[in-house]
Formats: C-alpha cells, sequence, structure tokens
C-alpha cells in the first residue's frame, strides 16, 4: 500500500512529510535520495514525471526534486532535497527510471547541477551558450536582454 | 474512399471563407484598441499592468494643461486585454479589428491620436499591370513556410480548406531553393535564427520575408528572455510584418494580397544582407560518428512535417538504426518568465506552452494557483472551464488528424481536418474572445460568461462534427490505403509507455488505461460521463484512431457539460485568510502541484510560492517531453525512413511543449 511506503519514507529516512489530496511532499537528506527513490519505485511507482530544481540563493542552496506517481494507487510523490549551491552533484536516478537521464540533462544545463552516473550530460536546448547557467536566480534576464540586445 | 463520401464532398458548399473579408468573423475578438481621450485620466494603471510593456504613458497638451495617455507597441503587445480589463474609467477598449499589417516596425507604435481613431480596413487597390512577368511573379508565389514559432498556427489554416492559399497561385514549398517567398511563423531564438540565415540565403533572388506576429519584430511576449532574437532586422532584411499574437488568418491574406501588389507594381525586395555576427550565428556542423555502411541524415527544424524541432537519425540502408532528437528551438525559459511577472499577469503566459492545446495550461495553472490562494470558485465557472478545455482538445485533435493527413500524402484529410477545424476555434472564439489564446481564465473565475446563443451553436456544430466523423471513417480509418500507412508502424507496447512516462492517447492507444480526468477528477469531470477511450494496437493508426474517438467523447461532454451547467458567480475574489484576489495582490507562501489531462497527456504545474505577488519558482512538466524526447527514438527504430512523419505526427509533439 503507498501510504505505507510513505510512512517508511517518514521514519526510516526522517522525511519531512506533507499530503494535500494525491499529492504527497517528502523532504529527505541528500544521503537518502537515491535510496528514496529506489523504495518508491519498487512499491509500484512505476512513472517517474519529472526532475527538477529550485535555486534558493538566499540559503546558498539547491533543492533538487523528483516527482512520481503509482498508477494503481493513484499516488504522486515529489521527493525532494537540499545540496549546497557550490559544485552540485547529486546521484542519478536513471538507473531507476529511464527517463530520469534527460530530465537530469534540463536540469543539468538550465542550472548547472551534476548528476553522477548520467551519461548524457550535454546541452541539450541551448546551442553555443556561453553565459551563466540561465536558470539561476542570479542571473537576470531583464539585465541580460538590455546589455546584450539581440 | 466510399461513393457516398465523394458523392457529399462534391454536392455541399465549400468550406473556403470569401475574401478579402469584410470584418473577422465575431465582434468579442480582441483586436486593435480604441482609446477614448474623453474619459481616460492618465492614471497610468494600463502601463503598470500590461506585461509585456507595450505600452507607454505619453504627454499632450499644453504646458500647464498637460494629461498623460497611452501609447500602445503593436510589435510587443499579445491582445490579453488585461489593460481593457484594469482601466477604471473603460477609456480603453479592445476593438475586434485583427488587420495591423506595416512595411517597418515604427509604424506599430500607436500613438494616442491614433489609437483614438476607430479602425478601418482600406481594402488595397490593385495596381494596374505592367509587365506580364511581374504580374506572372505575383500570382505564383511559392511560399516556404518556417514554423518557427506559434503564429504558424494561424499560417496553417491558409493550407486548409477555410481560407484556401492555392486561389491566390501560392503554393507551399518544403525547399528554399524554389522558393519566392519565406513566412517567418513566429517566436525566433539564436538557434532557430542560424537556420533561418541560411534558409535565407539558399534562396534565390527575388526573394521576400514575411513575418508573423509580434516576437520577430519585437521580441513579442517574450521580450525579456535570454534566448529571444528580439529585432529579425538587425540580421536579415524583413518586407512585411504582420502583428498580431498571433495574428488571425484575415490579416495574413491582408499582407498576401499587399505582397501580390507590390510584386506586380515592379518591387523587387530589399536588398539582400545577412549579419552573422561574425560567424556567431552560422548552423554548426555536426560531427556524427558513423560506422561503415551506415548515413545520417537531419530531420527538421524546416521539413514540412517537423515542426521547429530536429532529429538526427542513423539510417543503415532505409532502416533507422538510431534517432537522436535536438530539441531547443523554442525554448524560451517560460518558467523562468513566470519568475518575473504576478500570478495574474502570468495568465497570459501559460497557454502559449503549447500553441495547439492551450486550454489545458490555463487549467492547469490557474488550478495550481487556486490552490495555493485557497479559493473556491463557482461551479459554473467550473463547468465553463471544461467547456473550453474540451473544445480546445476537439481542434488539437483535428490539427492532429490534419498532420496525418499530410504526413500520409492524403491531402484531402488536411484540408478538410483543417477546414473542420476553424468551425470549432469559432466556437472558442464566441467563448472567450480568442481563436488559439484564450486567455480566459483568472484566479478565482474567467473573464465572460457564455454567449447567450452558444447552447444552439453548439449544437449545430455537434451535429455537424458528428456527420464529419463518419466522413473521416470513409476517407481514412476504413480506407486500406490509410491502413496500409498506418497499421503496425510504430509500435509502442503498453509496459514501455509506462516505464518511459508517456500518456494521453499516446498510451491509452497502447492499453494503458490512464487519464487525468477520471483519475484525479478537477473541474467538472466528476459529475459529466464519459469514456476513456483505449485501444490495444499500439501503433500510430490506434493512437490516430484514439484521437478520433475522443473527439466524440469530448463533443458529448461539452452537450452534456451545457445541459447540466448551473448558475453562479464568474469570480470570487476572497480566498483564504481574508486575502482579496487581484491583479497585483501576493499568494501565501507554499507550493502545490496541479495536474489536468491535455490533448497530449498528463500536464503539470508546480508552484512555489515565497509569498510575493510573483512565483518564486514555476516548473512545468508538459506531455511531450518523455514522449517525444525519450520515446520516440525507440518507437523509430529499425522503421522505414519513409515512415518517420507518419509516426513522429501519431505521437503528436508540440515542439514548444518540450522546450518551454
Ligand atoms: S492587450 Fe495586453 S499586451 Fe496588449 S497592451 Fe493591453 S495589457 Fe499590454
Ligand atoms: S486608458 Fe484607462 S487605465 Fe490607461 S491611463 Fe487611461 S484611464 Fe488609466
Amino acid at each position: 500500500m503507498a501510504p505505507s511506503v510513505l510512512e517508511v519514507l517518514k521514519q526510516e529516512f526522517q522525511g519531512e512529510y506533507t499530503r494535500e489530496k494525491v499529492f504527497s511532499f517528502v523532504k529527505v537528506q541528500k544521503e537518502k535520495y537515491f535510496d528514496a527513490a529506489k523504495l518508491l519505485r519498487e512499491n509500484g511507482f512505476e512513472r517517474l514525471l519529472t526532475v527538477s530544481a529550485i535555486d534558493w540563493l538566499d540559503e546558498n542552496e539547491f533543492e533538487v526534486y523528483f516527482l512520481v506517481y503509482n498508477p494503481a494507487e493513484n499516488v504522486y510523490v515529489k521527493v525532494s532535497t537540499r545540496i549546497p549551491r557550490e559544485n552540485p552533484e547529486i546521484q542519478s536516478l536513471s538507473s531507476i527510471w529511464e527517463n530520469s537521464a534527460m530530465h537530469e540533462r534540463e536540469v543539468w544545463e538550465l542550472f548547472g547541477i551534476t548528476f553522477e552516473g548520467n551519461t548524457m550530460l550535454k546541452p541539450l536546448f541551448l546551442e553555443g551558450w556561453k553565459g551563466p547557467h540561465p536558470f539561476l536566480k542570479d542571473f537576470d534576464w531583464r539585465k541580460y536582454v538590455k546589455e546584450f540586445p539581440m | 474512399m466510399s461513393f457516398y463520401a465523394e458523392f457529399r464532398m462534391l454536392s455541399e458548399k465549400a468550406m473556403t471563407f470569401n475574401f478579402p473579408p469584410e470584418m473577422p468573423l465575431t465582434e468579442v475578438f480582441r483586436g486593435r484598441h480604441v482609446l477614448d481621450m474623453e474619459k481616460c485620466v492618465g492614471c497610468g494603471l494600463c502601463e503598470k499592468i500590461c506585461p509585456n510593456l507595450a505600452i507607454t504613458m505619453v504627454e499632450r497638451g499644453e504646458a500647464d494643461e498637460k494629461r498623460s495617455y497611452p501609447q500602445v507597441d503593436y510589435g510587443k503587445c499579445c491582445f490579453c486585454g488585461l489593460c481593457e480589463d484594469i482601466c477604471p474609467r473603460e477609456a480603453l477598449k479592445l476593438s475586434h479589428f485583427p488587420f495591423i499589417v506595416v512595411l517597418g516596425r515604427d509604424a506599430l507604435v500607436y500613438p494616442p491620436e491614433k489609437l483614438a481613431e476607430p479602425p478601418k480596413l482600406e481594402h488595397p487597390v490593385p495596381p494596374k499591370i505592367k509587365g506580364i512577368t511581374n504580374w506572372a511573379i505575383s500570382r505564383s508565389f511559392w511560399v516556404n513556410f518556417f514554423f518557427t514559432g506559434c503564429c504558424f498556427i494561424e499560417a496553417a489554416p491558409w493550407v486548409g480548406s477555410g481560407f484556401d492559399m492555392e486561389r491566390f497561385g501560392m503554393l507551399a514549398k518544403g525547399s528554399p531553393r524554389h522558393s519566392d517567398v519565406l513566412l517567418i511563423g513566429g517566436y525566433v531564438t539564436v538557434k532557430t535564427l542560424r537556420r533561418i540565415l541560411r534558409i535565407y540565403e539558399q534562396m534565390p533572388c527575388p526573394k521576400y520575408v514575411i513575418t508573423l506576429g509580434c516576437c520577430p519584430v519585437n521580441g513579442g511576449t517574450y521580450w525579456d528572455s535570454y534566448n529571444t532574437i528580439n529585432n529579425l532586422e538587425k540580421y536579415m532584411p524583413v518586407d512585411i510584418m504582420i502583428a498580431g499574437c498571433p495574428p488571425r488568418p484575415e490579416p495574413i491574406g491582408l499582407a498576401v494580397v499587399l505582397a501580390m501588389n507590390a510584386v506586380q507594381s515592379g518591387y523587387m525586395g530589399k536588398e539582400e544582407k545577412v549579419n552573422k555576427e561574425e560567424g556567431f550565428l552560422e548552423v554548426p556542423s555536426v560531427e556524427e560518428s558513423r560506422e561503415e555502411g551506415e548515413y545520417s541524415i537531419p530531420f527538421g527544424p524546416q521539413h514540412p512535417a517537423s515542426g521547429n524541432f530536429d532529429v538526427y537519425f542513423k539510417l543503415e540502408g532505409e532502416h533507422v538504426k538510431s534517432a537522436r532528437p535536438n530539441p531547443g528551438y523554442l525554448h524560451r525559459g517560460f518558467e523562468k518568465l513566470m519568475e518575473y511577472r504576478t500570478w495574474w499577469q502570468n495568465i497570459m503566459l501559460v497557454q502559449r506552452v503549447c500553441v495547439l492545446d492551450g486550454a489545458s495550461y490555463e487549467l492547469s495553472y490557474i488550478g495550481a494557483v487556486e490552490k495555493l490562494a485557497g479559493v473556491e470558485v463557482s461551479r459554473r465557472v467550473k463547468y465553463l472551464r471544461t467547456i473550453q478545455a474540451e473544445l480546445c482538445r476537439i481542434q488539437s485533435h483535428l490539427l492532429n488528424l490534419g498532420l496525418i493527413g499530410g504526413a500520409t500524402g492524403f491531402d484531402t484529410m488536411v484540408r478538410i481536418a483543417w477546414g473542420d477545424r476553424e468551425r470549432i476555434l469559432l466556437l472558442l472564439e464566441k467563448l472567450t474572445g480568442g481563436r488559439i489564446y484564450h486567455i480566459y481564465n483568472i484566479p478565482g473565475g474567467v473573464r465572460r460568461d457564455l454567449p447567450s446563443n452558444f447552447k444552439d451553436d453548439f449544437k449545430k456544430e455537434m451535429k455537424y462534427m458528428l456527420k464529419q466523423l463518419d466522413l473521416y471513417d470513409n476517407l481514412c480509418f476504413n480506407n486500406p490505403v490509410f491502413n496500409g500507412r498506418t497499421k503496425e508502424l510504430g509500435v509502442l507496447p503498453g509496459d514501455m509507455a509506462v516505464r518511459l512516462d508517456v500518456t494521453g492517447p499516446n498510451a491509452r492507444a497502447s492499453g494503458v488505461r490512464f487519464d487525468v480526468r477520471k483519475a484525479s477528477p478537477y473541474e467538472t469531470y466528476d459529475e459529466l460521463e464519459f469514456n476513456v477511450v483505449t485501444s490495444e494496437g499500439s501503433d500510430a493508426y490506434s493512437r490516430v484512431l484514439c484521437r478520433r474517438k475522443e473527439i466524440e467523447e469530448s463533443l458529448y461532454i461539452v452537450e452534456n457539460a451545457l445541459e447540466k451547467i448551473p448558475g453562479g458567480k464568474l469570480f470570487e475574489r476572497n480566498a483564504k485568510g481574508g486575502l482579496r484576489l487581484s491583479p497585483f495582490s501576493p499568494l501565501p507562501k507554499g507550493e502545490t502541484i496541479h495536474c489536468v489531462e491535455s490533448a497530449r497527456g498528463e500536464l503539470c504545474f508546480h508552484l512555489v510560492s515565497n509569498g510575493k505577488n510573483t512565483p518564486y519558482r514555476a516548473k512545468i512538466r508538459g506531455p511531450t517531453f518523455d514522449s517525444i524526447l525519450v520515446a520516440m527514438p525507440k518507437v523509430l527504430e529499425d522503421e522505414h525512413v519513409a515512415e518517420i512523419p507518419v509516426i513522429y505526427w501519431s505521437l503528436d509533439n508540440c515542439p514548444a511543449d518540450h522546450d518551454r
């Protein structure tokens, strides 16, 4: 049963946990990120919807998260973890969900976060882009388009 | 094709609209502004709300009686109507006049005096025929469509029977070397610009360039994206600009007539000139490693069947060995653009993520915002949203049927399906005021009520559409040639679909019974009866058939919704904790996810608020990212090269969605 998996996540991984109808939000330590993913996959979370990140500039941290879905139980879980903003690195989930490699590639390009074990980390959307990682909070687009009008 | 179908087509009235039109089709369409200078008090609220900085307040009058009035730049305006909504004096209004066609970007700036004049279409007067050559050229343009952005969606009707470009002697051409006119369909990124310049150089002289929409001229809605080309003229000449976001098909027709007249009077196009910024804008050459006997071919981004997206194929003989998608031509960075706009202003941005099915993006965003704000909208609003979403699904599926027709070389289907799509767009326009980008939803409600005669209009169209679906069956689904071109092609097994996160009709056609509308009903789907269409075929045929059946289901959903729709408030201002929703109000701290079933599959918005009036982070999980970038290469493996377009469109891509 899915709720029990969430119980496990909460206890074994000391995850913080909130719930809103079918969506559950779990926060875990970086060390538990991969194991939490594995546990979910083994418990019917067949689909990975996305891997993404949030730049918490003021706290000098990135939040890396993934969203998965269990079709049998109709439960979505978002698992997130915090990592430092300097040399951000985290394990790739591509050995668990095949499609995560492509999502991680996007996060790598837009935020500059490296996913260990992901062999796909090459530019995805941008071609010959030399500027900062575009989704970083300290890259001000409005200033940039004024300075370098294209 | 059965004899019956053929007979019906010959005996019925032509689908093509008359041209030039006196006026667009409905009164509610959002077109050019009209300013009442008497009423305007110069408060500047319109300038403040405009998400695109299209409005600037300018001063008028003598020294001590100076007053300011809005001036609108149509190189930026996206016709969202937020300025109209906020104007306290009803001084600034949107008329339904769509014709803004100019020869230079300066003419797009409308000062208050010009805005005050009632809009009027001046029909171009054809010049005297001077030379037979010029006349002949002007009557036989070969047009290279480069569907760079969303505006292509309004150029597409010109291929369908509604507008029918061929009556002007125009022919759509894939090859630049055989084209006279380059039609740039909207938004341009750096990556796209490289390809545009290459295409432009390959065209023979005289060559003419027409741009659609605000984006190529002035960046449009995406003016503050790091990836936007804000002024195409810096890099190459442009002859005619059609403003709009996207422009309607009618102004495109006007531009065509203007171009024909100019060429007939001897206009030879602007001088050829290309600025590649010292090689920075050269198309990079791709070094693909190849083994003996293999060769690689690119598909897109300007292939007639690709959309603005490309894939490198490695072939062995005539079969696909591997496929490597190369997305990003439409990457605007929507998620970060949203961080610069207020929760309210973002209502005009979100549907642009996928031009093919904007309504679902509105619903997904608005649903998430309303969860964050803690506002409960009336049931009438929910019904209206359901109706909007389903009509939008129908037109999206019809577009796909046309594309499949194109990919299978079955031109009749393109023309009929896209001609029928016009009728659904008309319904959407009557309901929302927009054909493509409805901008119908606001946090707490919708912007207008159901028009009085909408139920009857819908009934008429439903009757017609059901008849047409029969025709589609006769033309396509029971047609052995169409069967031969789509069956057992591009097989996507059900377990693979789940594993690779493919959803929507693509997964349902592989037997995966998942539909967000049933699994976690939103709006009023729990009160409406409908079937989840599935099939076990797993091939291109089943995917297309699945969409055809969903059109039928959607028609019944709308019919049912129109019967059941209760009364109720259109806008609920009061949210949780005494919060009153307004265009500038902040939302409480928190995060939320809201998923809906879009025409292409599951679509979720993840919104994070840190208590400000703009999102801290918005993440859009669109349906095509996995179905195209991850699953498609696998589906295409070992297929014959000639089947690529069919399989590709059977997966129903929207490049704008995965690039965001
Ligand atoms: S319609 Fe929208 S984009 Fe155009 S001027 Fe008004 S607020 Fe700005
Ligand atoms: S048009 Fe309306 S909103 Fe704009 S300045 Fe005048 S009164 Fe204010």
